[in-house]
C-alpha cells in the first residue's frame, strides 16, 4: 500500500515483445452456455483475451456482458447448467479444457486465485480463518497443522490485516467487510499462484475501504509476480489499476487496448458511449447542467440466435451492414470489432474521453431553479435518532445505544437536489427515512413546509405524507410481486383516498408519460421488468400523489451506467416540469456531483460538511470530504494516483460507542488534542464542522460562473 | 450465559404450569368425572359423594388444582385406582421402555436421512434425487398403522423372520433381551422419520450448496467429497438439531399407534388405555411429562445450536 504520489507508471511489454512473452493465460473462442429451464442463454459468444505473465488486465462490462461469466470458465467454476461448449483455455501453455478434472482442480488451487464480489458471504460462517486461509496448503501441499497455522498468520500479515495471530481463530462475522476481502485475498494467495481473478473485489464495499483493498491487490501483485484479472462494472477502477482493458458487451470482448489508450480514444461505439454515460464526464465537460449520453434501450436476449454487432440496435452509428455482418476483433495493439470505429486520431496525451452530448442541453438552461428566499420545503432541526443495542446470539440483552442520527441540520428549498453522501453506517439512510416519516426522531424537528411532522396525528399526518415521498434502491423489493403495475400505481391514491375511479386511471395514464413507459406496462407483473424500467415505475408512484420533495435513497445504485443515465437525465427533466426537490441520498460521489445543487457529507450519524455542491466536491474543506473525494476511483487515468490528498486508514468506530468530540479524530491524518471537543457546524454557504478546515470559505463566485469552473 | 439459562427456564416454568391448568381443567370438565369412573356402575350416589369428598373433588377447581400442584411440587403424580398404582410408578416402569424404542428409532433416522439427504442434494434432479424423494413421498404419505400392518403381513407372516408382537418384558433389560421383537416397530417408527429428516437435510443442504462460501471452497481447488463433507454438511445440519429438540417430547410420549399395533407397554399405550378408562390422574401425569419435555427440548435445541453454530453466541453483548 505504497503511497505514491507519481502517476502510476507500468512497464508492459509493446507490441514486439509481447510476441516473445508467452502469455500465461489465453482463451482462444470461448463459448459458454448456461442451460436454464427455458432455454439456453450463450453466455459467452467466441471471447477471446490474454494476459501476460505479472499484467493487470481489466474486463470491463455492464451487467450479463458475459464478465463474470468469463472468469468463472477459467476456473471452471460456473454455476449449474453452465458448460463451456467451444475453444480453449490454455493457462501456462496447457488447455484446461482437456485435462483430468484432478489436474485443473490442483492447477486451479495452487495455480491460481480467484477473490468474489461479496465478502459477507464468500466465507464459511462457521469455519475458523485460520483454517480457510491454510486449507489450500493442507490440501495441495500436505502442510501440517502448525505449519498451516504459520503459513496462515503469515498471508494475513502480508494482506495487512492486524493482528494476524489473534485473526485466524475467529470466525468470518466478527470481522468487517474489508476485513474480509482481505482474508479471501489471503485465502487466493496462500499457495502463490501465478494468476489472480479478481471479480468485483471492491463492488460491496466502501470507496476508501475499496481504495485500500484496490492499493493492496496492486502491491501484492508486484510482490508475488502474478497476474491479475480485474473484473468489475466500475470503469474508474478500471482505469486506476489496469495495464490493458477488455470491454465486454453481450458475451463478446468489443475493444481491447492499453488502459491509457483505451480511456483516451476509445474507438467501439460502444466504449464511447458508456463513458459519455458517466456523470463524471458529464460535469467535467459541460458543467453542472449537462445531460447525461443515456444509451437507448436495453442488451440483447443472450438466449436467442443474433446476427450482426450485438451493440446496433442501441448505437448512434448503426447502419444496415451492422445488422448483418459480424465483426470480430481487428486491430493490432488496439483491437475493436466495430465497423464505423471512432475516428482513430488519437487525442493529445493528457485529453480525456470527448462526450459528444447528442441528446440537447434544454433550450432553457435552467439558471435559476433554486429560489434561496423562498421557504424551505424541508427543514431538519437537529435530528437525532438513536437505537437500542441488543446483544448478539439469544440474549439480546441491551447493550447501549446506537448513535445513528447525532444532532443534524439541514434544509431544501423548493425545486432544488440536496445530496447526502457518507459511506455505510454514517445514518444517511436514516435521516431519509425519518424525513419521510418512516421512522420517528428521538430528538429533534422535521418540518415540511414549515409544519412539525411530530404535531400532526391521522388524517393531517397522512395529508403531510402526500408532500414527502421515498424512492427506493432496489424498487423490485419495494414493490408487491403479486400486484400489478396498475395496482402499484394506484395504491397511494386508494390509501390518499384521491379522486375516483377513472380520475385515478387517468393520473396513473399521466404518470406513465412522465416516466417514458408506455401504457402497456400496466398489466404486467414487477418481476416482468428491468432494473431500470423498475426504477421508472418506482418513481411514477413515488409522483403519484404529486409531493413537493422525493427522498431517493440509491436510486440508481443497482443500475448499470447506460440504465443510470437514463433514470438520472430522467429525475431531472421531471424536477424542472414539476418544481420538485429531492433529497438524493447516495454512497456514489459522482453521481451526486452530477445531480445536486448542494452537498451534505455524514460521517458517523454527523453532518460534517454542507455547501453547494461544485465548491463541496472541487474545494472540500473537511479533512473526511477529501478523503472521501480521493477515493473515487475516476476514469481519468492516473487521476486516482495523482492526487495529493487525505488517505484514511483504519476501520469506520462502532457507532455504539462513537469517539468523543470530532467523530472522524480517531481516523483524521490532521487531529490534534482540541479534537476531542466537538467542532460546530460553521461557515455560511460551504459549513464545516472540523478544528482545522482545509481551506477558509470561499467567497461566494458571481453568479452563472462559478459553477463550471 | 447463566442469565440466559435462567430467563429460559422461568419461561419454561410459566409453560408448563399453564398447560398443567388447561389440562386440570378439561378433565374436570369432562361429564361422569372421577367417581363414576373408578367405581363404576354398581356405586350408589352416597358412595360416589364419600369417594368426590375423600378425594376433595366437592371443592372448587381452584382448590383442587394448588392441591394437586402441591402434591406434584413433592414428586407425587397421583394414584391411579384403575391400575392400582401410584402415577409415578406406572410412568416409570413404561418411560425407560419408550424411550429404548423412539432412541433407537430415532437413531435409525437419523443414520439414514443424513446420507440420503446429502445424495439427494448432491444428485439434485437426477434420477437419485427423484427416486428418493418418491420413496419419502410414499413413506410420509402412508398411515403408520398401515404401514406396521404391512411390516407385520411381510415379514412375520408371507416370510417368518421376525415376531410380530414387541418384547413383552418388564424392564428395560428384559426388552433388550429380545432384540428381534424390537426391529419391526423400531422401523417402522423410523421410516417415517427418516422420510421428514431426508427431506429436510436435502433442502438445506441445496440452499447450502449454492451459497457463496460454498464455490469459494471450490475455487480452492478442493474435491467435490471435500466441498460437500468439509463445508456444507456441518451448516447443513444445523436446522436439523432444532428438529431434534422438538422431537424429544416423542421421545417421552412414545408412539401411541405403534405401541398399540406391537403391542408394546410403553407410555404410548399407557395413556391411551388411561383414556379410554378416564384414568384422570395418569392422563394429567403423563400430560405434565411431555409438556416439561416439550419446554426442554426447545431450551436444549437452542443450546445445542449455540454450541455448534460460532454466529449463535449465548453471550451478553456484541463485542
Amino acid at each position: 500500500m505504497s503511497e505514491s504520489t507519481e502517476p502510476r507508471v507500468r512497464q508492459h511489454p509493446t507490441g514486439g515483445e509481447r510476441a516473445a512473452v508467452q502469455p500465461l493465460l489465453e482463451l482462444r473462442d470461448l463459448d459458454t452456455d448456461i442451460a436454464l429451464r427455458r432455454g439456453t442463454v450463450h453466455a459467452l459468444d467466441g471471447v477471446s483475451l490474454q494476459v501476460m505473465p505479472g499484467e493487470t488486465l481489466g474486463v470491463v462490462g455492464e451487467s450479463g456482458s458475459g464478465k463474470t461469466m468469463t472468469a468463472l470458465s477459467i476456473m471452471g467454476l460456473l454455476p449449474q447448467g453452465g458448460r463451456v461448449t467451444g475453444g480453449q483455455i490454455l493457462f501456462e501453455g496447457r488447455d484446461l479444457r482437456s485435462l483430468a478434472p484432478d489436474e485443473v482442480r490442483r492447477i486451479r488451487g495452487v495455480r491460481m486465485g480467484m477473490v468474489f464480489q461479496d465478502p459477507l458471504t464468500s466465507l464459511n460462517p462457521t469455519m475458523r480463518i485460520g483454517y480457510q486461509v491454510a486449507e489450500p496448503l493442507r490440501v495441495h501441499e500436505g502442510a501440517g497443522k502448525a505449519e498451516a497455522r504459520e503459513r496462515a498468520i503469515e498471508i494475513l500479515r502480508r494482506v495487512g490485516m492486524p493482528r494476524p495471530d489473534r485473526i485466524v481463530d475467529n470466525y468470518p462475522h466478527e470481522l468487517s467487510g474489508g476485513m474480509r476481502q482481505r482474508v479471501a485475498i489471503a485465502m487466493a494467495l496462500v499457495c502463490s499462484p501465478r494468476l489472480l481473478i479478481a471479480d468485483e473485489p471492491t463492488t460491496a464495499l466502501d470507496v476508501t475501504t475499496q481504495r485500500q483493498i484496490l492499493e493492496l491487490i496492486d502491491d501484492l501483485r508486484e510482490e508475488f509476480g502474478m497476474a491479475v484479472i480485474l473484473v468489475t462494472h466500475d470503469l474508474g477502477v478500471i482505469a486506476g489499476r489496469a495495464d490493458r482493458v477488455a470491454v465486454m458487451y453481450a458475451g463478446r470482448v468489443v475493444e481491447t487496448a492499453a488502459t491509457g489508450e483505451l480511456f483516451r480514444s476509445p474507438r467501439h461505439r460502444y466504449t464511447e458511449a458508456l463513458m459519455e454515460a458517466l456523470p463524471e464526464s458529464a460535469v467535467r465537460e459541460a458543467g453542472e447542467h449537462a445531460r447525461l449520453y443515456s444509451i437507448p434501450g436495453l442488451p440483447p436476449d443472450l438466449s436467442r440466435p443474433l446476427t450482426g454487432c450485438r451493440f446496433a440496435p442501441r448505437c448512434r452509428h448503426v447502419t444496415d451492414e451492422c445488422r448483418s455482418t459480424d465483426v470480430g476483433l481487428s486491430g493490432g495493439e488496439h483491437q475493436f470489432a466495430c465497423l464505423h470505429p471512432v475516428s482513430g486520431t488519437p487525442a493529445g496525451p493528457v485529453t480525456v474521453p470527448t462526450p459528444v452530448l447528442v441528446e440537447p442541453v434544454p433550450a432553457e438552461p435552467a439558471p435559476v431553479r433554486v429560489d434561496p428566499a423562498a421557504a424551505p420545503v424541508l427543514s431538519v432541526r437537529n435530528l437525532v435518532k438513536n437505537y437500542a443495542a441488543h446483544g448478539r446470539g439469544l440474549l439480546r440483552r441491551t447493550a447501549g445505544q446506537v448513535s445513528a442520527v447525532a444532532d443534524v441540520s439541514f434544509e431544501v428549498a423548493p425545486g432544488e437536489t440536496f445530496g447526502l453522501v457518507g459511506e455505510s453506517g454514517c445514518g444517511k439512510s436514516t435521516v431519509g427515512r425519518l424525513a419521510v416519516g418512516l421512522e420517528r426522531p428521538s430528538a429533534g424537528q422535521i418540518l415540511l413546509d414549515g409544519t412539525d411532522l411530530a404535531g400532526l396525528a391521522g388524517r393531517e399526518r397522512r395529508r403531510m405524507h402526500r408532500q414527502v415521498q421515498l424512492m427506493f434502491q432496489d424498487s423490485y423489493a419495494a414493490m408487491n410481486p403479486r400486484m400489478r403495475v396498475d395496482a402499484i400505481l394506484a395504491e397511494p391514491l386508494e390509501i390518499q383516498k384521491v379522486g375516483d375511479g377513472a380520475a385515478r386511471r387517468a393520473r396513473i395514464a399521466d404518470l406513465l408519460d412522465q416516466v417514458g413507459l408506455s401504457r402497456r406496462v400496466l398489466e404486467r407483473y414487477p418481476h416482468e421488468f428491468s432494473g431500470g424500467q423498475l426504477q421508472r415505475i418506482g418513481l411514477a408512484r413515488s409522483l403519484a400523489l404529486q409531493p413537493r420533495l422525493i427522498v431517493g435513497d440509491e436510486p440508481v445504485s443497482a443500475l448499470d451506467v447506460s440504465i443510470q443515465a437514463q433514470v438520472l437525465n430522467l429525475m431531472r427533466d421531471l424536477q424542472r416540469e414539476l418544481g420538485l426537490a429531492y433529497v438524493f441520498i447516495s454512497h456514489d460521489l459522482s453521481v451526486v456531483d452530477y445531480m445536486a445543487d448542494r452537498i451534505g457529507v455524514m460521517y458517523l450519524g454527523k453532518l460534517v460538511e454542507v455547501g453547494p455542491a461544485r465548491e463541496v466536491v472541487r474545494a472540500a474543506r473537511h479533512p473526511y470530504t477529501q478523503a472521501l473525494i480521493d477515493a473515487v476511483p475516476s476514469v481519468t487515468p492516473n487521476a486516482t494516483a495523482a492526487r495529493d490528498g487525505v488517505t484514511i486508514r483504519g476501520e469506520l468506530p462502532s457507532a455504539l460507542n462513537p469517539p468523543t468530540g470530532c467523530r472522524f479524530r480517531t481516523r483524521c491524518p490532521l487531529a490534534q488534542e482540541i479534537c476531542e471537543t466537538e467542532p460546530p457546524l460553521a461557515g455560511d454557504r460551504h459549513q464545516v464542522a472540523c478544528h482545522f478546515p482545509l481551506r477558509p470559505e470561499s467567497v461566494p463566485a458571481p453568479a452563472g460562473t462559478g459553477a463550471a469552473a | 450465559m447463566v442469565r440466559y439459562l435462567i430467563t429460559r427456564l422461568g419461561q419454561a416454568l410459566v409453560v408448563v404450569v399453564l398447560v398443567t391448568v388447561i389440562a386440570f381443567l378439561i378433565l374436570h370438565l369432562l361429564p361422569g368425572g372421577a367417581a363414576r369412573a373408578t367405581l363404576g356402575k354398581e356405586a350408589t350416589l352416597e358412595q360416589l359423594a364419600a369417594f368426590n369428598h375423600e378425594m376433595g373433588y366437592d371443592r372448587p377447581w381452584f382448590q383442587q388444582y394448588l392441591m394437586y400442584v402441591q402434591r406434584l411440587l413433592h414428586g407425587d403424580l397421583g394414584y391411579s385406582y384403575q391400575l392400582n398404582q401410584s402415577v409415578v410408578e406406572a410412568i416409570t416402569q413404561r418411560l425407560p421402555k419408550t424411550m429404548v424404542l423412539s432412541l433407537l428409532s430415532t437413531l435409525l433416522a437419523i443414520v439414514l436421512a443424513i446420507p440420503l439427504g446429502v445424495i439427494q442434494a448432491v444428485r439434485r434432479n437426477r434420477w437419485p434425487d427423484y427416486a428418493i424423494t418418491s420413496l419419502s413421498l410414499l413413506a410420509y404419505a402412508t398411515p403408520i398403522f398401515f404401514m406396521g400392518l404391512m411390516m407385520i403381513i411381510l415379514f412375520s407372516q408371507v416370510w417368518p423372520l421376525l415376531p410380530p408382537e414387541a418384547p413383552q418384558g418388564f424392564t428395560v433389560g428384559e426388552v433388550l433381551a429380545d432384540p428381534a421383537g424390537l426391529v419391526l416397530p423400531t422401523v417402522t417408527l423410523a421410516i417415517v422419520t427418516i422420510a421428514v429428516y431426508s427431506r429436510y437435510v436435502r433442502s438445506t443442504m441445496v440452499d447450502n450448496l449454492n451459497e457463496n462460501y460454498v464455490r469459494t471452497a471450490r475455487s480452492k481447488g478442493l474435491s467435490e467429497r471435500r466441498v460437500v463433507l468439509r463445508h456444507t454438511l456441518r451448516n447443513g445440519l444445523f436446522p436439523v438439531i432444532t428438529l431434534l429438540g422438538m422431537y424429544l417430547p416423542a421421545l417421552f410420549s412414545g408412539a401411541l399407534v405403534v405401541e398399540s399395533l406391537f403391542n408394546f407397554p410403553g407410555m404410548g399405550q399407557l395413556f391411551w388405555q388411561a383414556a379410554l378408562k378416564r384414568d384422570f390422574p395418569i392422563l394429567l401425569g403423563v400430560t405434565v411429562i411431555i409438556s416439561i419435555a416439550t419446554v426442554v427440548g426447545a431450551l436444549v435445541a437452542d443450546l445445542l445450536y449455540a454450541a455448534v453454530d460460532p454466529r449463535v453466541r449465548l453471550r451478553g453483548s456484541a463485542s
